[in-house]
């Protein structure tokens, strides 16, 4: 190994690297434990069969068989697009912003016409092969490209080379996993496409004592079952929006070794109420697609975040902090305003008013409204996001359109390109919206609007 | 458009009321209408928030690794047949 490369996995032969729960096609009757030694088995197997594009657009939806999509595709020295969605519409800007591309799933989605595609679920991957040879990977080598949640399809994008990867990975283990050698059984509920899920889900499985659960449940129930599943010590990687559902049911469960939690700010009543329920510990993390995970908080117990050693946090000349590390090009604005305490640790004292986080989907009201303005029926109108009592909140939108267009078009036209997230409901037709006579629609007044609208339903256009 | 049964129209106001879908009628859901994608437009985070109103007012527990659960939230008529046959 020169000092250019670093290995695919840092793993022992035997150790436990997934946990399939869900009978998949490829792996025929394979189920429960899957070792380092056969996981890499099916990566090879993989990467053998691959087209030759260079850029994989990576939609595997269960989560191992990503793991080995991603894996295959860097072993082929190509790089993994990981799109924020898998709409048509997104698979095919992807493939105009990177020609020599590709999409590669495990079958139930529908691809865009145009562009070559590779089925994982109709070949067979099997594991005959008892040898043990970790593939190298350059350092260089860029990996992945992700991009930010919830865009707009024209938004950031993200290089991780493998170096960035692999250096985001230690620094990562060593804050989110318990100091002990035993290897942890994971079941996240977030994909292994978003930052999010891919630092937790598939790299700390890949380089650290982490075994990861192919499942992704949603419903409470779901989360208890595949929880229930998975050998001792457990750990659970999830967002407020799905800790919120495990609370209300609030029916005593089994110990979990450690519970992370990220994506979006996790309030500390809730927190405690996870933490009762599992006797466990839960982490809180902070974070950004451009870099990935930043400082720990223990949500139930304190309020300062402390920042991970390796990441650097500057105020720039804008008031605003930017943050850097070795291991990242560039470094990034964020979009939240950061109070620092002392050398490591910081409170979060509010967000940018462009960013919005809508169940741990960030995205900018600036690009949604351009996107709302790019309608071709659009008279006038705007988006955004009303003070509200829901647990998750919901933009809305007023417009007013012309004669040909109508509400359902705008809403298709809209689904074609945001992830559901962020379609504004409700979306409220009107005849002119209170602008100002220079033009101006002051916040306030827009507010007022909106209520008066609210209040008298008879004026919502369905 | 069909009409909805009276356990229909309980389970379209839940819906309504759980998603604050101020712009949507409870009545307006047409029974046979597609809830997620293109029909209603719920997503997954409604699907959640639907599965806890459910299991708060029937308590009738969701669970998408079964078939019948992905077929029940297809529309307000498959969803009102499965809490029926689970209650």
């Amino acid at each position: 190994m020169s000092s250019h490369d670093s290995p695919l996995i840092c793993r022992a032969a035997k150790d436990p690297i997934a946990h399939i729960n869900t009978k998949l096609a490829p792996l025929g009757e394979l189920n429960g434990t899957i070792s380092a030694q056969q996981f890499l088995c099916h990566v090879r197997q993989l990467a053998k069969q691959l087209p030759t594009q260079h850029y994989a657009i990576n939609l595997c939806d269960n989560r191992y068989l990503f793991m080995v999509a991603l894996c295959a595709v860097i072993v082929r020295q190509q790089t993994n697009l990981l799109a924020p969605n898998a709409h048509c519409a997104t698979q095919e800007k992807l493939n105009q912003r990177y020609k020599n591309s590709y999409v590669l799933h495990d079958g139930g989605i529908k691809t865009a016409d145009n562009i070559p595609q590779f089925d994982l679920s109709n070949i067979l991957l099997t594991n005959h092969s008892s040898d043990f040879d970790i593939p190298l990977v350059s350092l260089d080598h860029l990996a992945v490209i992700s991009f930010t949640s919830g865009s707009t399809g024209n938004s950031k994008s993200n290089h991780k080379t493998w170096h960035t990867l692999v250096t985001s990975t230690a620094i990562n283990q060593r804050y989110m996993l318990p100091n002990a050698d035993q290897t942890f059984y994971q079941l996240a509920t977030v994909p292994g496409q978003h930052m999010w899920g891919l630092e937790t889900s598939v790299l700390l499985a890949l380089r650290a004592n982490v075994c990861s659960s192919d499942t992704r449940p949603l419903y409470p129930y779901d989360v208890y079952q595949q929880l229930a599943a998975l050998p001792s010590p457990r750990m659970l990687v999830s967002t407020p929006v799905h800790l919120r559902a495990l609370v209300d049911k609030n029916t005593e469960q089994s110990k979990l070794d450690i519970i992370l939690c990220a994506t979006a700010p996790l309030n500390q009543a809730l927190a405690c109420d996870v933490e009762r329920l599992f006797s466990t510990e839960l982490r809180e993390i902070y974070g950004c697609s451009e870099i990935g995970s930043m400082a720990i908080k223990k949500t139930a117990q304190e309020e300062n975040w402390q920042r991970f050693a390796g990441i650097s946090f500057k105020h720039n000349e804008k008031s605003l902090i930017s943050a850097s590390a070795e291991h990242i090009t560039h470094s990034v604005e964020l979009n939240d305003q950061i109070e620092l305490l002392d050398q490591t640790h910081f409170k979060l004292t509010g967000r940018s008013s462009d960013t919005i986080n809508i169940a741990g989907k960030r995205g900018s009201l600036y690009e949604i409204n351009n996107l709302l303005l790019d309608f071709p029926g659009l008279l006038d109108g705007v988006v955004f996001l009303p003070p509200q009592k829901q647990r998750v909140p919901r933009l809305a939108a007023i417009v007013v359109l012309n004669n040909e267009a109508s509400r359902q078009q705008l809403v298709n036209y809209l689904r074609q390109y945001l992830d559901s997230a962020f379609i504004p409901r409700p979306l409220i037709e009107v005849e002119a919206l209170p602008r100002e006579k220079n033009g101006k629609l002051p916040q306030s007044q827009l507010l007022t609007f909106f209520e008066s609208l609210r209040k008298n339903p008879s004026s919502l256009v369905n | 458009m069909t009409t909805q049964t009276l356990a229909e129209q309980k389970l379209a106001n839940i819906i309504v009321d759980a998603l604050n879908l101020e712009d949507i009628k409870p009545e307006d859901i047409a029974p046979e209408e597609q809830l997620f994608g293109d029909g209603l437009g719920l997503d997954s985070i409604d699907a959640l928030e639907i599965a806890l109103a459910i299991s708060q007012k029937y308590d009738v527990q969701m669970r998408a690794e079964e078939e019948n659960t992905r077929e029940a939230f297809t529309s307000l008529r498959n969803l009102c047949e499965f809490i029926k046959n689970n209650e």
